[in-house]
């Protein structure tokens, strides 16, 4: 069974989200902010990171920036959770290290095509 | 406010099913997260309502954002029960129908209102918005997993992909489509990426369709060879896709170039055929190139312009032609004729009309040149001096001999486009070109007949035979007419003055 950690700090999106994945059979953690994140890789190493770019705390270009600086957790594919079509928080993520991205309002089924791509 | 109140009644509706229904714990719980989801959407709404916003007016980014992310959360949920649901009730899937709908809906209105208004100052052919961005690309690599992702990708960029997995796939969608650019493996089984470069650079068709390579770590020597064999620029796997999208999009501005360049020089062709095909008949090739260096020469309304107008015709004619067979008369009026219009465009001269056996020339229009007189005049000499060889032309097939006379005149003109939308021709209408009839209706076989006007204009030194005054009818002054002999001097006058002075 795939791990994936979520990284997302809006509850109900990180529930559905949940939600969705275990239901497609995937062993789903999540946490609410970046720094939380980074302790959460300290003990577990999941299959990719799904990851919100919005975050409290350490945002998402930051935790993505620590997490590709870290031996450990370096090669974790990272899919970032993007807020808006237009802007250019894609590029950014990119640029952070992320390995795709996905714009909100999540389309599901295509986010499973990633995920299922990347791991 | 129309999207909060199908909101309102879809909350209600879905709590409704919370009450009424049994339910299983999991269903229970997941349409619990979608009223809550579908509340908090209620809330955003009305608080945009109390604000006097709407999904259409809104502009500030951090709540587009924050609408867009609940939205999609209640989208999510129903989702969610839809996909887990295998057997739900008519009521349960009607509603989450409805809900999907309506979020759908309200992300179409949301998104439409996003579209950056039009800002003139960012409207430019280089302009790197994702807008202008789009292109067809074709994806040759016989690894599934590569195809799937790179499509991926360059959809997201909102480009259309043609994924081929060797060879022959791509030239048949080469052949079918209108390709901006293809992304080509290096490693293939049937035909390595080389050979298929290698096909492309030598078509006609494909040479100019940039062609990126996709290389894997160590293949340097083989990406060295291609850019050498004309692609444009290589990637590594795994891909970046900032640098996929950079080279994509340097890859498909070059593409839009040489289409433009393309599309520039088949209107330039077109336009100059079509100048050719109108002037070209009557025209001189050197008007006709001077036409094309300035098309705005061509923009004739009708203008006010000085010309010389010469204007011959064959002495006593219709005596001539009363003698011979109406096959003769066209002979010998082609014989004339042909060879005259050839001397007058060698003189930079325009036939504006053949009218039986007489000849109306310009110098002067529709481009103006400071040497018009003098080569009108430098023409009708020539002119007279040509009518031996028509006669040799003449005699060998039979017809009798003729001669012309020839007037010159100079003056003002209107000179323009003459017509009806349907039929218009190019040509002068004036006082000048009556007077030039006049003077020509005076002059005897073999003579050239030049008004005072002319001469003036002219810088060459002339010798110069009699001089009548006409009085011609509807003329009010005495118009003095020279005969011209012959050019005396090859040097012009200003020059001469010059020589003197120095």
């Amino acid at each position: 069974m795939k791990r994936i950690l979520i990284v997302e700090d809006n509850e109900l999106n990180r529930d559905m989200l949940t939600r969705r994945l275990v239901r497609k059979d995937y062993s789903v953690a999540s946490v609410d902010d970046g720094q939380k994140a980074l302790d959460y890789l300290e003990q577990e190493i999941p299959d990719i990171i799904l990851m919100d770019m919005d975050l409290p705390v350490l945002n998402g270009w930051q935790t993505c920036q620590a997490v590709r600086k870290n031996q450990k957790t370096r090669d974790i594919p990272i899919i970032a959770l993007t807020a808006h079509a237009m802007s250019d928080d894609k590029q950014k993520a990119i640029e952070a290290g992320c390995n795709d991205y996905a714009t909100k309002p999540i389309d599901f089924p295509k986010l499973i095509e990633q995920i299922e791509s990347l791991t | 406010m129309r999207e909060l109140a199908r909101l309102q009644s879809l909350q209600v509706k879905t709590g409704q099913l919370l009450t009424k229904s049994r339910l299983d714990e999991i269903l229970r719980s997941d349409i619990e997260k979608l009223y809550n989801a579908l509340e908090q959407n209620v809330n955003k709404f009305e608080q945009l309502h109390q604000d006097g916003e709407s999904l259409e007016t809104l502009d500030d980014p951090a709540r587009r954002h924050d609408i867009r992310n609940a939205i999609g959360i209640a989208r999510g949920y129903a989702e969610l029960i839809k996909e887990t649901e295998t057997l739900p009730t008519a009521t349960l899937s009607n509603l989450l129908d409805k809900i999907i709908l309506w979020t759908n809906k309200s992300l179409n209105i949301l998104e439409r209102s996003a579209k950056p208004r039009f800002d003139p100052n960012k409207f430019s052919v280089t302009s790197s918005d994702n807008e202008d961005f789009e292109g067809n690309i074709l994806i040759l690599d016989d690894q599934p997993a590569n195809r799937d992702i790179l499509g991926r990708h360059i959809r997201n960029l909102g480009l259309n992909t043609f994924a081929c997995a060797n060879a022959t796939e791509a030239f048949s969608v080469l052949e079918n489509n209108d390709i901006d650019l293809i992304l080509l493996d290096l490693v293939m089984p049937e035909m390595s990426g080389h050979e298929v470069l290698a096909r492309l650079k030598t078509s006609e068709l494909w040479r100019a369709v940039p062609v990126i390579v996709i290389s894997g770590l160590g293949e340097q020597a083989e990406v060295i060879k291609c850019i050498e064999a004309g692609a444009e620029d290589y990637l590594q796997k795994p891909f970046n896709s900032v640098l996929l999208k950079a080279r994509l999009r340097a890859g498909l501005n070059r593409k839009r170039w040489v289409d433009k360049e393309r599309h520039l020089s088949n209107e330039l062709e077109k336009s100059h055929r079509f100048i050719k095909n109108t002037f070209g008949r009557y025209l001189s090739t050197e008007i006709v190139n001077n036409l094309l260096e300035k098309p705005h020469g061509l923009d004739m309304g009708g203008s006010l312009q000085t010309v010389t107008i010469l204007m011959a015709d064959i002495r006593s004619f219709t005596t001539i032609s009363e003698k011979l067979s109406p096959q003769n008369v066209v002979l010998l009026l082609n014989n004339y004729l042909g060879i005259m219009a050839e001397v007058i465009m060698e003189h930079s001269g325009i036939v504006d009309e053949f009218i039986g056996d007489a000849i109306l020339a310009l110098f002067g229009a529709p481009v103006a040149n400071p040497n018009d007189t003098d080569n009108a005049i430098r023409c009708a000499i020539a002119m007279q001096h040509k009518m031996e060889e028509v006669n040799h032309l003449n005699r060998e097939q039979g017809l009798p001999e003729i001669q012309i006379g020839i007037g010159l005149n100079t003056g003002e003109v209107v000179a323009g486009n003459i017509g009806s939308s349907k039929r218009s021709k190019y040509g002068v209408v004036g006082h000048t070109v009556n007077l030039t009839s006049r003077v020509e209706d005076q002059t005897e076989k073999g003579e050239i007949l030049a008004t005072q006007a002319t001469l003036e204009q002219s810088n060459l030194t002339l010798s110069l035979g009699r001089t009548l005054e006409l009085k011609p009818k509807g003329v009010s002054e005495v118009v003095r007419v020279s005969a011209v002999n012959e050019i005396t001097s090859a040097i012009d006058k200003k020059q001469k003055s010059k020589q003197n002075t120095g």
